[in-house]
């Protein structure tokens, strides 16, 4: 009866006996006392390799007091889960989108900056990616151009085509639609198709679509365009030599942010935009005379876009060019001072359940404040808001969809969607780029084909003035809050 | 190498008008040489008409005279000679009578007279003789034979030129040599008393006669010779660097600078000389630093009776050997730095820095990048023994998430359960305890990996018990083929360099097996090949080139059959002219395969060398501009690598050879070119190297990128170094959407963060000094890898990422005490100097820190122990080494 000792793990066991008349199964037994490991999980190193439950002890040359070693757990085996996980190498290749996080770029096709960019930036608007989905293939209405269909169309398959795919789709078939239906864009320089201004593509398009997704069963009341973007203006007209004053409204579809020596930020330069000087015809003096026109929104859209009037006609050099001017424009806008005070009305409500709103995530603060300093407040919580509650409140938004639009209330704050930049001296060259929120609250840089992922913070830098990419067209989306 | 002031001669004469001439000459040479003899001052006119008189009497008929006038003219020299800031007056005033003298010499007849003015001549000749007449030397050899230092440090290191020349002449004439030798001898002993050990040593390397330096070693002078002579044998070409170390190690050994000798013996790869330290050393102690040594190196090693004669003791030694102790010492140094707490591949990826950059889509798992984690997971809290994705229990992580290791896909499993064994590395009794459950898993791929683990486990451990042999053995044989591969290079991990008979028997018949799949094959090859790495064994080599000629067409055009030459070549690692035979026998092989063969054995043999003809054939390989699919370009590549990395100026020529390469060299040269430089710096984040990748790591090629970017996490492997790790952070947001690159940038990272920081792949230690076989062998099948990264790293056989496991050591230096236990004492860590070759005792680090051990050793770093208290029983403050107390130390009051 030879004695060794086990040695299992950390620990050792010193003296255990060995009976030789006996087979090793009996040895085993006499371990699982000592650690608890059962004996067919016992693997004990012997000379030759593992002892066996019939091996004969006799041949294993056993010595007095020999060190064994003993492998083994007494843990519970290791199951494979029933249902494995799902791998992204193993989605087909729409879902693989998802995972990404963002959609395709778009190949640049020859100086086709300007139209990737202005595509990427509708692009990200839900509203009219499902309005569009709904446009017939055939069925347009008889007011509608020929060309004018087939752009619209060509706008729902790329659309779709974005959304597929993970790799850069090449926009080909939209890009000879567009050129069919505004011939200035097939301009030829040097045998090769120009760069053109943004605004311009952004400005066509939209107004193209705006004539083909007007409902044609229902009033002209239904136009999608125009409930997205559309602003409705109330300028007063007044002429400070006669005394005349009239009213009249317009809808628009941008709001124009003026620069001047004065501009330094969007809200000015918006104030600028809305207030103009026309000379016209005065019928009481009977010539024509200087016009103050001074404008107010009176209807809100879903969806606020605004031009920089970065551009303008400089004859001596026959050409569009840019003022490089730096103007600051807010992650958040807030557009109430601009409203005319029967929406203001309007807006209060909803407002104020927004500050309620923001309170609440500020951590009651509002309530202990005097309310002569809501003004004060306002901008406080405002500025606490996006930074912890502006994921959420875009999600809520994002959540409401089509079917609450109804319910959900304007609140004449503004979150920034989607910028336009340009690059470069004229807005004939350079270069255009589309910096895009992605659902996921990511920004996502469009440069053509290659989407890069962008850092919020670093989306205000784009305000200007050096020869960095500066914004040329910021479209925000409405803060809603459900009534 | 300026010549010792020589007091001997200065002091011996106490004529004050020597005196003033030799003053006189050193203050303005330049001006007194241009003005004519009448400028001369008076006391040197008296001179100079004294040895003109000299001379006319040296050819007097009177021997008196001639007697007198010769000792005269010698006092004279001598007296002069001793400063050799210019040229001596004497010499000058003799320089006309040179011409005379010698004509009268040769008229003379054979007298002590004769011998005497051949002295004057052997002298004089130091300036007048034409070069390449060696007359200096010629008078010296006809002359008195007298004592040769006495005419001054110039006269003897002139005439130490002269006898190389002679020598060299004699020797291709096949003339005798004997009086030269006789020579040196008194030259040798003359400079070996005057601090001029190299040129000692140079002298007796040119006339091949070193064996005489053990002669005149002493005491004072034994550790600069050595150090010169092992310095220096590194540009000595084969086989005079062996006798050279040979010599070493002889002076080592006779003065009982055992480890110092050990090291040698262990460089030339000479057992029996290790064994010659073991039993001349008596004392215990410094036995068990042998072991230590002997374990960082490696090797495996059985103490015998005569080395150990006490059983207990030999056990105690043996243990040492075999590494078992490691992971004890390296959670000592971990805990020391306290970075025990567990680190998650987030940690490493720190994606907060790239803000809005890292990618969204956290709802679907990839396996590609799960896989990376498990790398990066496993790489980074190696030896650890915890982690937060494989050893937390499925209890603990919060109960929805299950177990990691299913998060892995198909044979993703495996390599995520032998991440188990890299977790535990060196820790064997609770690495094979996790690995267990594995066992009994009905996923093939789970086996394989837990098989795989229990041979990383044990890597460089051995045990008595040899449990990673009998735990693997029973798979060896199974139908699946991935549990084969596992069984099998688990075999060849915890076996590597042991030159087991047994592992040889169970794997070579698999390589004759007809019916074995390539894998399967190709990866026995290589574990046979680290198995007995550097052993040139023929049986082994003959099954391996039997397996390669069994080959079908097809099969030879597999990417996995590389790795067939590769564990050819690996049997030969820094052999050199041994694998001649092989190599001979691959030019048998299909042309398909034959080049490729051809430049991994020759680069394996070579590896390690410094052999310049070497990197200059690999070179000439890589000039020529194929269209396409030659492949044996790459490892030409990576032989300029392997061989050059053994000393500093070679490495920077080969860094310096590389960069050409990467302008002219074709698409298949480029991508191994980082490749090369990973291997060149491995461990040693080098500023302009990793200028260099981070520039190749966006390159439009994404093979080049891919391997830029895996070099980058080899060249900071283990260092934390910042500035690798910001840049593979921006390069993993620049590749987001490129799943290969991200792969290779993900496990980049988790090199860079190996082990904490607290490793090394570096295969040289011992201050660069020692090569570790096994080491070398795991990144050079890791880098051949690497040669086709699509088909076998990003492919199903990215566990071949594990081989790096063979190249990981600590890079710490602990000491401990007498009974072995951790003992923290002060110690300076800094720069590492080179100080062969310089006179007095040179400070051997710069701009260093003051710590107290368990320290980390940088890359060129070397520390020194700041406390005269203990006396550190190896030379080499690196890994583990025992501080025996000063017994002459007091403390300071």
């Amino acid at each position: 009866m030879p004695t060794v000792s086990v040695k299992w793990q950390k620990e050792l066991y010193p003296a255990v006996e060995i009976d030789t008349a006996q087979p090793p199964y009996v040895f085993k037994s006499q371990l699982y006392d000592l650690t608890g490991v059962p004996p067919e999980r016992q693997k004990i190193m012997v000379k030759g390799g593992i002892l066996k439950d019939d091996s004969d002890w006799s041949k294993l040359g056993l010595k007095e007091g020999q060190k064994l070693m003993m492998v083994g757990t007494a843990d519970e085996i290791v199951k494979a889960p029933e249902k494995g996980p799902v791998f992204m190498e193993d989605l087909p290749e729409e879902e693989q989108v998802v995972a990404v996080g963002h959609s395709a770029g778009l190949f640049n096709l020859g100086n086709t900056c300007y139209m990737n960019s202005t595509i990427q930036c509708l692009h990200s608007v839900p509203e009219l990616k499902s309005a569009l989905i709904e446009y017939p293939q055939s069925g347009r209405s008889n007011d509608l151009d020929q060309s004018s269909h087939l752009l619209t169309v060509a706008t729902r398959d790329l659309f779709n085509e974005l959304d597929k795919n993970v790799k850069p789709v090449a926009p080909m078939q939209f890009w000879m639609v567009l050129r069919k239906k505004y011939p200035q864009f097939g301009q030829l320089h040097n045998g090769s198709f120009m760069q053109q201004d943004a605004e311009e593509c952004w400005t066509q398009i939209l107004y193209t679509l705006s004539q083909a997704l007007r409902s044609p069963s229902t009033s002209a009341n239904l136009d999608t365009v125009k409930e997205l973007f559309g602003i409705d203006l109330v300028s007063r007209v007044h002429c400070a030599e006669s005394g005349e004053e009239s009213i009249e409204t317009e809808s628009v579809y941008s709001l124009k942010c003026h620069i001047s020596h004065e501009v330094n930020h969007l809200h000015e330069g918006l104030k600028h935009g809305l207030k103009s000087e026309l000379e016209k015809a005065s019928p009481s003096l009977g010539r024509s005379a200087v016009y103050l026109k001074d404008s107010h929104i009176n209807g809100l859209p879903k969806y606020l876009t605004i031009q920089f009037v970065r551009f303008f006609w400089k004859r001596e050099s026959n050409q569009k060019a840019k003022i490089l001017r730096k103007v600051d424009y807010p992650l958040e806008l807030d557009i109430f001072d601009l409203c005319l005070d029967d929406l203001r009305k309007k807006l209060e409500a909803p407002r104020q359940m927004l500050r309620d709103e923001d309170g609440r995530k500020a951590g009651l603060k509002l309530k202990e404040k005097s309310s002569a300093s809501v003004d004060n407040d306002v901008k406080m919580s405002d500025a606490e808001g996006s930074s912890n509650g502006s994921g959420e409140s875009s999600k809520a938004a994002l959540g409401g969809g089509a079917a609450s639009d109804k319910n959900a209330q304007l609140t004449g704050v503004y979150d920034l969607v989607a910028v336009l930049t340009h690059k470069g001296r004229s807005a004939d060259s350079g270069h255009y780029v589309a910096w895009v929120k992605q659902e996921n609250g990511k920004w996502i840089q469009f440069d053509d084909d290659n989407p890069i992922p962008q850092r919020e913070e670093d989306i205000p830098k784009l305000s200007g003035g050096g020869d960095w990419h500066m914004a040329y067209i910021c479209m925000y989306k409405a803060r809603t809050i459900p009534m | 190498m300026d010549p010792e002031p020589n007091n001997k001669t200065a002091s011996g004469t106490g004529n004050p008008k020597d005196e003033s001439t030799l003053k006189a000459p050193s203050k303005d040479p330049k001006k007194k040489d241009d003005k004519k003899e009448e400028d001369l001052s008076e006391e040197d006119l008296a001179l100079k008409h004294q040895l003109e008189l000299y001379v006319e009497r040296a050819q007097d008929a009177d021997p008196g005279l001639q007697k007198v006038a010769l000792e005269s003219m010698r006092q004279e020299i001598r007296t002069s000679t001793s400063s050799m800031t210019s040229v001596p007056k004497p010499l000058k005033f003799l320089r006309p009578h040179y011409g005379t003298l010698k004509s009268y010499y040769e008229t003379m007849a054979d007298s002590d007279l004769k011998k005497l003015l051949s002295d004057i001549l052997s002298v004089l000749a130091l300036t007048m003789s034409a070069e390449g007449d060696r007359e200096s030397l010629k008078y010296r050899l006809l002359g008195s034979e007298g004592d040769i230092g006495s005419w001054g440090h110039e006269y003897v290191r002139n005439l130490a030129g002269e006898i190389a020349q002679e020598y060299s002449k004699r020797v291709n004439e096949e003339a005798s040599v004997d009086d030269l030798i006789e020579l040196v001898e008194q030259i040798v002993a003359f400079h070996m008393k005057h601090n001029a050990e190299p040129e000692a040593v140079d002298l007796l390397m040119e006339v091949e006669f070193l064996d005489l330096l053990v002669k005149h070693v002493d005491k004072t002078n034994y550790k600069r010779t050595c150090l010169y002579l092992t310095s220096s044998a590194r540009y000595l070409p084969g086989p005079d660097d062996m006798s050279v170390l040979d010599i070493a190690y002889t002076i080592y050994k006779q003065f009982e600078e055992y480890p110092s000798a050990l090291q040698i013996a262990l460089y030339l790869d000479n057992m029996q000389h290790v064994k010659q330290v073991f039993t001349s050393c008596p004392d215990l102690l410094r036995k068990k630093q042998f072991c230590y040594i002997l374990a960082r190196q490696g090797l495996s090693f059985e103490l015998d009776e005569e080395m150990c004669a006490d059983d207990e003791d030999r056990e105690a030694l043996q243990e040492i050997i075999n590494n078992t102790k490691l992971s004890e010492g390296y959670l000592t140094l971990a805990r020391d730095i306290e970075v025990m707490e567990p680190k998650s591949p987030e940690d490493i990826y720190k994606a907060h820095l790239l803000d809005g950059r890292a990618s969204a889509g956290a709802s679907v798992d990839s396996a590609r990048q799960n896989l990376a984690a498990t790398f990066v997971n496993a790489f980074v809290n190696a030896g650890f023994g915890q982690d937060k994705l494989m050893t937390v229990t499925s209890e603990a992580s919060s109960g929805g998430s299950s177990n990691w290791l299913f998060k892995n896909k198909d044979h993703g499993k495996a390599s995520a359960a032998a991440s188990l064994g890299m977790i535990d590395l060196w820790d064997v009794d609770t690495g094979l305890a996790q690995l267990d459950k594995y066992f009994h898993s009905n996923d093939n791929h789970v086996m394989a990996g837990a098989l795989l683990g229990v041979g990383i486990v044990n890597c460089g451990i051995k045990n008595d018990c040899d449990p990673a042999l009998a735990l693997l053995a029973d798979y060896l044989d199974k139908e699946d083929s991935s549990i084969r591969i596992g069984a099998i290079t688990g075999l060849g991990l915890a076996y590597a360099g042991t030159q087991n008979e047994q592992i040889r028997d169970k794997l070579t018949p698999i390589l004759g097996d007809p019916k074995a799949p390539l894998d399967v094959i190709a990866f026995t090859a290589i574990a046979l090949g680290l198995v007995y790495v550097g052993s040139c064994n023929e049986e082994v080599a003959q099954a391996i080139i039997f397996a390669l000629m069994d080959r079908s067409e097809s099969d030879l055009g597999e990417p996995l059959t590389r790795l067939l030459p590769l564990g050819l070549g690996l049997l030969y690692l820094g052999k050199q002219d041994n694998v001649e035979a092989t190599a001979e026998v691959s030019k048998t092989f299909n042309e398909k395969i034959r080049k490729y063969c051809d430049m991994t054995l020759l680069s394996c043999a070579y590896a390690g060398t410094g052999n310049v003809l070497k990197v200059q054939h690999f070179l000439g390989q890589c000039a020529q501009h194929f269209e396409k699919g030659e492949t044996f370009q790459g490892p030409a590549v990576l032989g300029i690598a392997m061989v050059a990395m053994a000393e500093e100026l070679g490495l920077d020529m080969a860094i310096r050879s590389l960069e050409h390469l990467l302008q002219y060299g074709e698409q298949n040269i480029r991508k191994t070119v980082p490749l090369a430089l990973g291997l060149l710096c491995i461990s040693n984040p080098k500023v302009h190297v990793m200028d260099t990748l981070s520039r190749l790591s966006h390159d439009a090629d994404s093979e080049v990128a891919m391997a830029a970017v895996l070099s980058l996490g080899l060249i900071g492997a283990g260092t934390n170094n910042a500035r690798i790790a910001g840049m593979l952070r921006n390069l993993s947001s620049y590749y987001y959407k490129e799943a290969s690159l991200l792969f290779c940038v993900r496990i980049a990272q988790g090199f860079v963060h190996m082990g904490k920081g607290l490793l090394t792949l570096a295969p040289y230690h011992s201050e660069r000094f020692l090569l570790s076989p096994t080491a070398l062998a795991g990144l050079v099948v890791l880098l051949h890898a690497c040669l086709d990264m699509k088909a076998i790293i990003l492919g199903k056989y990215h566990y071949v990422m594990y081989f790096v496991v063979l190249a990981m050591q600590p890079r710490m230096l602990l000491t401990v005490n007498e009974n072995l236990k951790p003992l923290s004492v002060p110690v300076r860590v800094g720069q590492a100097v080179d100080v062969v070759g310089q006179a007095g005792r040179p400070k051997t680090i710069t701009g260093f820190q003051t710590h107290s051990t368990p320290v980390l050793l940088a890359a060129g770093d070397r520390a020194e122990l700041a406390t005269e208290k203990y006396v550190p029983l190896s030379p080499i403050l690196e890994g583990f080494v025992i501080l025996k107390e000063n017994p002459d130390y007091r403390e300071e009051a």
